[in-house]
């Protein structure tokens, strides 16, 4: 243990000095400031391809992937962990999570006589590149309380650790050792949530943070999704906002389909055919922000309420939501991976290294 | 007492708070002294129903004892559930002079006529309301007691609140209340909310509507935070104008509470940048939901604080104008248009 801790401390120090020199030194919150700083979210993506995954995700998995909401969290990347010890960690996560409820942690969530299981397991056919990390999914099946004999175990508890389309830089840049998986998503009891991290943290000497979905991020998810209109329905935009009026007042503003697409459609440049397919499929971040601006435009138009004034607490359209107090949920498999894509960057950008 | 009437008195039992159940059951009157003082109110719900249960049967009350109790607590505690506003229209030339036993007859006997099997129960309130209890049966049932509608009419104002009405009842209670009150009509009137009180109040102007004009300053605040003189100087004056504003349009002191308003817009779009959505023909549609534990105070602070525009826009200052807050805007009208909401029950 001695010597795990002396040797993760000089690569900790290594480890931040060579992220820092792939990626350049200061932070710069905004993205739209020239070229020096290297560490800002993307101004430009791709539009979300429509990934058919559910040919190469096992159809269980792929479930508990788009029925749950995941409250988001960023973590540190995890210092040996491997993917083939999964069962080994699903014994040691059990051990630690019954030495927990013996000294009286997460009783609330199912009663200590009840049995529990832990299983921990790979998703494939999520990752695009190969430099990416497989994801992991943490189950926690137990009977909750007041069940009945002969009711079979539920999960109460589920985790999420992924890394899609990570800076290839970024990841060839970590230490020997260094398994990236910068997007962890729970859902469940923050009892259980909190002894999951602390068992990371003890065993992979890593860090946890809430991952708050910016403002910036809503935009972009926005925008996003209304652009899989054509291929998908999103049945409606909607918007939560919150205005700080005495008493607090909310805001929904539901957009129908149809005007949503036009809206964005209108707020496209045009672009030169002659870059290619890859060309046409860039969106920028101008063009989201025109977007909203249209938005917000119409708003005030009726009602001269200017919704800057508020913050934007939600954007949820068909094919997902997402809050900014970091809940987020993913309901069409289609567009999962390029969500999650946007995810990890915000989790690696997050990250306090 | 046969098992519906132990049922319903179950289930009311279950739902008044017991801290309630004193004064109700005082004022209800059908139980002696000496059963009143008789019963222990620190018991359980459980233990207390029991004993009101024996009571009621050594007392030999029926169904239409117990739902005078219903209706005594349900007019204490207007403000639950959620209650939709009607509006009569085209009065008859003797529809002033409807009086209370005239109403109360006429209601009974037009609503027996297009329903067989109904119980009809009225109560006069101190402030001119009539409150009526509706248990609905049909052709082949009896009426069912555990889901009453209850309405309010304020004679001499067109108005009728409503709770609990389903859609396959409502024109029957619409057809009573316009015969039996001499209107030709009657209307949504694009108003609800949960509490009673509020969009009464919201409709009938009983609230503090205009804004003393001789109001010099913007009012104290309480926690005085230390600002820079020439700042509050400067804005001295655009901010009482704000405020002056604010409350004309909706009105100093307290506000009564609604909780939402929602707007479905079909207007076409209109920001002069964007020339491909301004030369659309088609609307954009979108609807718009405000919500707050006290709305129109919500409203009033956006528009002296300046994060709503002022004068404040017709929009909004409708809502307390005219006293609704379900509003279809297309473009035709340079207002809201009246067109009528089906309140979903």
């Amino acid at each position: 243990m001695e010597r795990h801790r002396n040797s993760v401390t000089s690569k900790s120090k290594s480890y931040r000095m060579s992220y820092r020199s792939s990626l350049g030194a200061a932070a710069s919150r905004l993205g739209l400031t020239p070229a020096l700083t290297g560490r800002r979210l993307d101004t430009r993506r791709r539009a979300p391809k429509s990934h058919n995954i559910t040919e190469k995700v096992n159809p269980e998995q792929l479930a508990l992937l788009t029925k749950t909401e995941w409250q988001l969290s960023y973590v540190t990347p995890l210092y040996r962990f491997r993917h083939t010890q999964l069962k080994s960690y699903s014994g040691q996560l059990s051990a630690f999570i019954a030495a927990g409820k013996q000294q009286g942690l997460a009783v609330e969530v199912f009663d200590p006589q009840t049995a529990f299981r832990v299983s921990f397991s790979v998703v494939q056919g999520m990752t695009e590149s190969d430099d990416d990390a497989d994801t992991v999914l943490i189950q926690i099946h137990s009977k909750p309380l007041f069940a009945r004999q002969d009711e079979p175990q539920k999960t109460v508890w589920s985790g999420l650790l992924t890394c899609v389309n990570a800076n290839p830089e970024y990841l060839r840049s970590l230490p020997e050792y260094f398994i990236c998986l910068p997007l962890f998503g729970s859902s469940g009891a923050e009892g259980l949530t909190a002894l999951v991290k602390s068992w990371f943290q003890q065993s992979f000497d890593c860090c946890f943070g809430p991952l708050e979905i910016s403002h910036t991020s809503l935009q972009w998810l926005m925008a996003l999704w209304t652009n899989c209109h054509t291929e998908s329905s999103i049945q409606h935009l909607k918007m939560i906002w919150t205005l700080p009026a005495v008493p607090p007042l909310q805001v929904t503003y539901t957009v129908n389909p149809e005007d949503a697409w036009e809206l964005w459609s209108s707020v496209r440049k045009t672009r030169d055919k002659r870059g290619g397919e890859e060309e046409e499929n860039c969106i920028d971040i101008e063009e989201v922000t025109s977007f909203m601006q249209g938005l917000k435009s119409h708003f005030y138009r009726h009602f001269k309420l200017d919704l800057s004034a508020g913050s934007l607490n939600q954007v949820s359209t068909a094919l997902g939501s997402a809050k900014s107090s970091g809940r987020m949920k993913i309901s069409n498999s289609r567009y999962m991976i390029t969500t999650l894509a946007l995810l990890t960057e915000c989790a690696l950008f997050k990250m306090p290294i | 007492m046969d098992d519906s009437t132990k049922l319903f008195l179950q289930r009311f039992m279950r739902r008044i708070p017991s801290y309630m159940l004193r004064t109700t059951l005082e004022k209800w009157g059908r139980l002696t002294a000496a059963q009143q003082k008789s019963i222990d109110f620190t018991q359980s719900k459980w233990a207390l129903t029991e004993a009101l249960l024996t009571i009621c049967e050594e007392n030999k009350l029926a169904m239409k004892h117990l739902i005078e109790l219903e209706m005594i607590y349900i007019m204490d505690n207007p403000n639950q559930g959620m209650w939709y506003v009607l509006q009569l229209l085209d009065p008859e030339d003797d529809a002033h002079s409807v009086e209370l036993m005239q109403f109360k007859e006429q209601f009974k006997s037009h609503l027996k006529e297009l329903v067989r099997h109904v119980s009809i129960k009225i109560k006069n309130h101190t402030d001119q309301a009539v409150w009526i209890r509706i248990a609905w049966g049909d052709a082949f049932s009896r009426p069912n007691h555990l889901k009453p509608t209850f309405g309010v009419h304020y004679l001499q104002t067109p108005y009728v609140f409503v709770t609990n009405l389903t859609s396959k009842q409502k024109p029957l209670l619409s057809q009573a209340v316009v015969l039996s009150t001499r209107y030709q009509a009657i209307k949504d009137a694009n108003l609800s909310g949960r509490k009673l009180t509020a969009i009464r109040d919201l409709l009938m102007r009983k609230y503090q509507q205009v804004f003393p004009t001789k109001y010099p300053s913007p009012l104290a605040e309480n926690n005085q935070t230390i600002s820079n003189p020439h700042i509050v100087k400067e804005q001295a004056e655009p901010a009482a104008n704000r405020l002056h504003m604010a409350c004309k349009a909706f009105g100093g002191g307290a506000l009564p509470q609604l909780q939402s308003a929602v707007y479905k817009l079909k207007t076409k779009f209109r920001d002069d940048p964007n020339k491909t959505m301004t030369e659309r023909e088609e609307p954009f549609r979108c609807v718009v939901k405000f919500e707050s534990t006290n709305l129109l105070e919500s409203l009033r602070h956006c528009a002296s604080s300046g994060i709503a525009s002022t004068p404040v826009t017709p929009l909004l200052s409708c809502i307390p104008l005219k006293g609704r807050n379900y509003f279809v805007i297309t473009d035709n009208d340079s207002g809201p248009s009246s067109q009528t909401h089906q309140p979903q029950n």
